[in-house]
């Protein structure tokens, strides 16, 4: 397992609601290559969300130990995990998640930004490129509030990746647009993960989408289900031409 | 640092548009923060421009640059005096010391030695002139040059003086049965029969017979028992008046002038020759014409005129004291035609006079000034005359001096000041004389009356304790009597010994109490009055340095309280906009937790959410900070296009240092609004921003359905 990305080991992971616990997730390994275009199936309530928020660095298990980069999570400061969202991960919301204010590309520089480090010109460079790959370069000057979600979608999937990640997450990146629009976004993804070896891990419950997925790993009352099983294949055929 | 600055843009982008994005809370945040910057910015200009008015007419006027006393004076220094009266000061015995070690300052131009006092003046002649004016009719009757003409004057005059004589007779019958009568008795009765023989018809028929001898008794035992009566307190300064002339350029000499080197004299405040000495019916007629035509006041409805109204009828007692039968018929004539009536009763003539309203206030104005004070004497003394100035001198004892009043004066931008206008300058000699200090000419003088008279000489010791120790003057109980002019009190006689070794020219040998220094740059105040105490400390003497806000006292303290009510003001303003912008931008930021939260987990860091919230906190206070800004700097423009805010009363023309303010904008109030609205934003901005930090990646997470 040296070419993995995300090591998990063991992980539990136990909410406090009010004065009963919640158990998310109990005792889940899993382990993702490099490269890998994963989907987490389930169910909603299954926990696939909050393994995906473990992995994404932006929450801790209870017990267990999650790696991500060679990095074990539980041992880097809060800064520190910041530091390693912001320079290996990318995100995809189901909500997009784009700061309003802001333009097409400044939501798509903004990454960038936060790193530092890279002049204006590459900076326009890069998001010109992916801008351009995602289909909106002619939208580069528009507010989010004026595209459509699927364009929105793949404003964030430029986003997630204009810093060149390791990894990008995504947490239902389809469950807020139609079907077509949903299978566009994923064709998107994939295309990224092809060209430029970025592992992606997302999680659904839409079997068309699941399809498109190098495996999948199924998840059910916190536990998994079945690791590695080959995507839908029947749906796979025809989302796939 | 690359993209540093361009991250800073885009936090800035973020903040502008996200305060366009919510514009009803940003635009009710910014008005407050508007209204305070205007609030600041306009009311610190006035301030600042009463305040340099202020500074400039007591600077110009009495303070100087620097005021310096003795540091061990057992009170702070109050040039206008306070609410306890005169200061206690320690004086300097010798100011040319002082001088001196005041002059090793750099940068000193001047130094002025000063004697801040109050004492009474006894203008008392109306009585004098009564009987300086029987007296010319006695001599011309002696001379022969009789006629009908001359003896009803000669009447009348008797007439007068017998008829004040019977008003001090009544005045010490009410004072006797007021007072208990043991203490000064053997005085008392005395005067009693003096005014008892003024006023009897034989003393009359006397006066026919022997006029000098009666002449003789009435100026030497009845004038000052007039004089008693009518003393008036006066605030001077006593001070080398050549030196002063030149270190004050505010004095203004309205009548008169200054007296010439080396004179005696007093210049008397015009104020206080308005306020306190003229007849004063004339004032308040004065007063009424100033509010009718100036500030167009109007009597009905006004209290303050209406009170006026009724003082300036009141006071016919004493218009009716001055004149004598003749002038009183003359005065009735002239009243009955220019009111068009056929009384002839100078009474009831005067009250329908006084009898004053809006229409006819104008008409009854000239008709006093024109036909009836040409017949009264509005001062008790004019320029020209000698006054009697009496004080309490340092141990205690009252001193007089006569003194010539040689002009009016008055201080530019202090004129109609109740504290600072009000004062008088006298001669230094004179000051020392009143003081209880005595430069070596006059020590002369009493040497030889000592010996004439064989007094006992006493010790040096004794003699500080007398002259310093007012409580141990029991030795002369008798000196300090009031009453009529003393010969120079003779514990003064016994002190500064050392006075005696100086030169008698040089005004600055011998007492003074404060000194007013003049610095050639006034921006060196500062150290100056570092500079100074070292240099007294270097000299042996204990020099306290103050400014003028210092040594004006009560009246330096009006623009720290001001300034107070401003801050305290602008305070509540920023206190209140404080809140509102916390609460708005907590509420924005509960709003943003979604955004917030998003931008956590694309990985930035807590100080990124926390600058950005405060930068949006501090756009906003800069943004309206900076145009409320330029609308006060707007308005102070335009108050002063308008002509400036004009005085609408003799206070305010004191504070405004003249008939209206026109303020200033100083570069200072700019940068205080500036600064007190860039700290107001960050503060307000920093708890919102600390929500902000505590926003977790997970946020991000939370989809809506």
């Amino acid at each position: 397992m040296v070419e993995s990305i995300v090591s998990v080991r063991d992980v539990t992971k136990v909410y406090q609601l009010g004065k009963t616990e919640v158990r998310a997730l109990s005792g889940v390994s899993l382990d993702v290559a490099r490269g890998e275009f994963l989907s987490i199936a389930g169910p909603s309530g299954s926990g696939k969300t909050t393994l995906l928020n473990l992995i994404g660095c932006v929450d801790t298990p209870t017990s267990g130990t999650v790696a991500v980069a060679g990095e074990d999570t539980a041992r880097l400061s809060e800064r520190a995990l910041t530091e390693l969202r912001l320079r290996r991960i990318g995100f995809i919301f189901q909500s997009f998640n784009l700061v309003p204010v802001l333009s097409v590309e400044q939501n798509v520089e903004f990454p960038l930004l936060l790193q530092g480090g890279l002049s204006g010109r590459e900076r326009r460079a890069r998001v010109g490129d992916l801008l351009a790959r995602v289909g909106l370069a002619s939208h580069a000057r528009h507010r989010p509030s004026e595209l459509s979600g699927g364009q929105r979608q793949r404003v964030a999937v430029a986003r997630a990746l204009v810093t060149r990640p390791a990894l990008v997450l995504a947490d239902e990146p389809t469950a807020n647009l139609d079907s077509q629009t949903g299978g566009q976004v994923v064709d998107l993804m994939k295309e990224m993960n092809r060209r430029d070896g970025t592992t992606f891990i997302f999680s659904t419950h839409d079997a068309r989408v699941m399809s498109h997925a190098s495996a999948v790993v199924r998840i059910a009352d916190g536990r998994i289900a079945s690791e590695r099983e080959a995507p839908p294949r029947e749906v796979a055929t025809g989302a796939g031409s | 640092m690359r993209g540093g600055l361009a991250a800073l843009r885009m936090l800035l982008q973020i903040a502008f548009r996200d305060l366009f994005a919510s514009r009803v809370k940003t635009l009710i945040v910014g008005g407050i923060i508007l209204f305070g910057a205007v609030l600041v910015v306009v009311g610190s200009s006035l301030v600042d421009t009463v305040d340099a008015g202020m500074r400039a007419s007591i600077q110009g006027s009495l303070a100087g640059h620097v005021q310096v006393y003795d540091a061990r004076s057992r009170d702070p220094l109050a040039l206008y005096g306070s609410m306890m009266g005169d200061p206690d000061l320690t004086p300097f015995p010798d100011f040319a010391r002082v001088k001196a070690a005041i002059a090793t300052v750099p940068g000193v131009r001047q130094v002025v030695p000063m004697g801040l006092g109050t004492a009474l003046v006894s203008p008392g002649n109306l009585f004098d002139v009564a009987v300086a004016r029987l007296r010319a009719d006695v001599r011309a009757r002696a001379a022969g040059r009789g006629g009908p003409e001359l003896e009803a004057r000669y009447q009348a005059h008797q007439a007068h003086v017998r008829r004040m004589a019977t008003l001090l007779r009544d005045d010490l019958l009410q004072a006797t049965a007021i007072l208990d009568a043991s203490r000064e008795s053997a005085e008392r009765a005395r005067n009693a029969e003096d005014l008892a023989r003024a006023t009897s018809s034989g003393f009359w028929e006397e006066l026919d017979r022997h006029p000098l001898s009666s002449l003789e008794f009435l100026e030497n035992r009845i004038a000052p028992l007039a004089l008693e009566g009518t003393l008036i307190v006066i605030r001077y300064v006593g001070t080398d008046l050549e030196q002063f002339r030149k270190a004050f350029d505010r004095m203004e000499i309205v009548e008169g002038r200054l007296p010439p080197p080396g004179e005696r004299g007093l210049l008397v405040g015009k104020l206080y020759a308005e306020e306190y000495l003229k007849l004063r019916a004339a004032r308040r007629l004065d007063q009424l014409q100033e509010a009718i035509t100036l500030h167009h006041r109007k009597i009905a409805g006004d209290e303050e005129l209406a009170r006026w109204v009724k003082e300036a009828g009141g006071q016919t007692r004493e218009l009716l004291m001055q004149l004598d039968p003749l002038q009183a018929a003359e005065a009735a004539r002239r009243l009955g035609r220019a009111l068009g009536t056929g009384e002839d009763d100078l009474g009831k003539l005067l009250a329908q006079l006084f009898a004053l309203d809006d229409r006819n206030f104008s008409a009854r104005y000239r008709i006093f000034y024109d036909e009836l004070a040409p017949l009264l004497q509005l001062y008790p003394f004019k320029v020209g005359d000698a006054v009697t100035v009496q004080g309490a001198a340092r141990s205690g004892y009252m001193k007089s001096v006569n003194l010539k009043v040689w002009g009016l004066v008055q201080f530019k931008g202090l004129e109609k000041s109740g504290f600072a206008g009000v004062m008088s300058v006298m001669d230094l000699a004179s000051f020392r004389e009143l003081y209880g200090w005595l430069g070596p000419k006059e020590l002369a003088e009493i040497r030889g009356l000592k010996a004439a008279a064989g007094a006992k000489e006493l010790s040096r010791e004794e003699a500080e304790a007398t002259l310093f120790g007012g409580e141990t003057s029991k030795e002369h109980p008798e000196a300090g009597a009031p009453g009529h002019p003393l010969p120079l009190s003779r514990e003064a006689r016994e002190g500064q010994g050392g006075g005696a070794d100086l030169a008698p020219s040089d005004p600055d040998q011998g007492v003074a109490l404060n000194a007013a220094v003049i610095l050639d740059d006034p921006r060196r105040i500062p150290a100056a009055m570092r500079q100074i105490e070292a240099a007294g400390t270097r000299a042996g003497l204990h020099l306290k340095a103050v400014t003028w806000q210092e040594a004006a006292g009560m009246v330096g303290q009006f623009v720290t309280l001001a300034r107070l009510v401003l801050y305290v003001a602008v305070l509540i303003i920023f206190a209140v906009a404080l809140v509102i912008i916390n609460n708005a931008l907590v509420m924005a930021t509960l709003q943003r937790v979604t955004e917030i939260g998003t931008m956590r987990a694309i990985g930035a860091q807590r100080r990124f959410i926390w600058a950005m919230v405060l930068v949006e906190s501090v756009a906003v206070g800069v943004a309206f900070g900076l145009a409320g800004s330029a609308l006060g700097a707007g308005v102070v423009w335009l108050i002063r296009a308008a002509g400036g805010i004009p005085a609408g009363s003799d206070r305010m023309y004191f504070f405004f240092s003249g008939p209206s303010l026109l303020p200033r904008l100083g570069a200072g109030s700019l940068a205080i609004s500036l600064g007190i609205v860039l700290l107001v934003s960050v503060v307000s901005g920093l708890y919102p921003a600390l929500i902000a930090t505590r926003v977790t990646p997970l946020e991000a997470m939370r989809s809506e359905d």
